[in-house]
């Protein structure tokens, strides 16, 4: 459950933007998990809806996330496939390894306050 | 007037809704630690390996094995990361190299802040500023250390053959983050259903760049590889 330390951390820096722009409520959080960023967004979402809770600046505050797709490369050919499941073989060469491209990360892109 | 008491001092705050782009990666304070670690370590001239496995899956007797085989030659270091007790750090002082334990209270895995700070409980160790090695046994979890860089040059991610051979295709994230994939205990291959080449196949398919190597620190077989591995990462 590495999801709740990243939550944590999302909440100081919600509470941090929230003091420099003089506000005392986040209303919105925008955030976008790569596929790759290892982060489960079920439990995100789940730490999120727990720890928020704790601040009162957070206590509103709803999560919009953004899941980018995966895709994959077949190693044999190049040829790109933008599929949600790893394909078993490559169409073009028959080719059985691939390479996942995707964001590995996990950014706060908006927050809204007031 | 203030909300809270009527008094007529104005809070500084303003109640417009105020939309802010922010665009910063969560993982961005410790990708910074991360990469001020590797600075140091290059530094140092020391190679930092972090080993990722499932508890259990004979990290810390691989590292003995190998502190016995090349402990006269290269000079090891070891951080240990475990959420409670001194155990293997114990294990590790007894091969007389320099060792710290980092404790995490709870939590599953290591960051790129605590291997700062163990890096300078390290310096206090005989021997602990002057490494050619220094390995980095993160906490038993295939999930969560993934996900944290550490100042890394190498990751490296064990499987042992009690696990079974479908811990790649599981956990993705380890392998396809990892240079090197272990399959270790390779001695009770006999008495489980583990196909090393299914397990293989499997980890490539997540990562082609993957280097493959498959031992038992026990009966010292596929040992040698291994050993020559570290000899090569030393010499670069």
């Amino acid at each position: 459950m590495h999801e709740m330390s990243l939550v944590q951390g999302l909440i100081s820096q919600l509470l941090a933007l929230a003091k420099e722009h003089k506000k005392t409520k986040v209303l919105t959080v925008q955030m976008e998990i790569g596929p790759l960023s290892g982060v489960v967004i079920d439990s995100f979402q789940f730490g999120f809806d727990i720890l928020s809770k704790e601040q009162p600046i957070t206590q509103d505050a709803q999560l919009k996330i953004i899941a980018p797709p995966i895709s994959y490369r077949c190693c044999g050919c190049g040829n790109q496939i933008n599929e949600e499941q790893r394909p078993k073989e490559c169409p073009h060469c028959s080719e059985t390894l691939f390479s996942p491209i995707g964001s590995d990360d996990l950014i706060l892109l908006q927050v809204e306050m007031e | 007037m203030c909300d809270a008491c009527g008094c007529d001092i104005k809070p500084e705050t303003t109640s417009d809704p105020k939309v802010v782009e922010v665009h910063q990666s969560l993982f961005a304070a410790n990708s910074a630690m991360a990469a001020k670690n590797r600075a140091h370590f290059d530094t140092m001239g020391t190679v930092v390996l972090n080993m990722i496995s499932s508890p259990g899956s004979g990290k810390t007797t691989l590292l003995e094995k190998t502190i016995e085989a090349l402990g006269d030659s290269l000079r090891i270091g070891v951080i240990e990361g475990d959420i409670e007790t001194e155990r293997d750090a114990e294990r590790i002082r007894k091969k007389g190299v320099p060792v710290v334990q980092l404790t995490t209270g709870g939590a599953c895995h290591l960051d790129a802040a605590q291997i700062h700070q163990g890096l300078h409980q390290l310096e206090h160790e005989e021997g602990g500023k002057e490494l050619d090695i220094l390995v980095i046994e993160n906490v038993g979890n295939l999930v969560c250390p993934a996900t944290f860089d550490l100042g890394e040059h190498q990751r490296i991610v064990l499987v042992s053959v009690p696990e079974g051979p479908d811990k790649p295709g599981k956990y993705p994230k380890a392998f396809h983050s990892s240079q090197l994939f272990i399959i270790s205990k390779t001695d009770l291959l006999p008495y489980f259903d583990f196909q090393v080449e299914d397990a293989t196949r499997d980890a490539l398919q997540l990562n082609p760049d993957l280097q493959v190597m498959s031992l038992s620190a026990t009966s010292g077989e596929g040992m040698e590889p291994w050993l020559e591995y570290l000899r090569s990462l030393v010499k670069k």
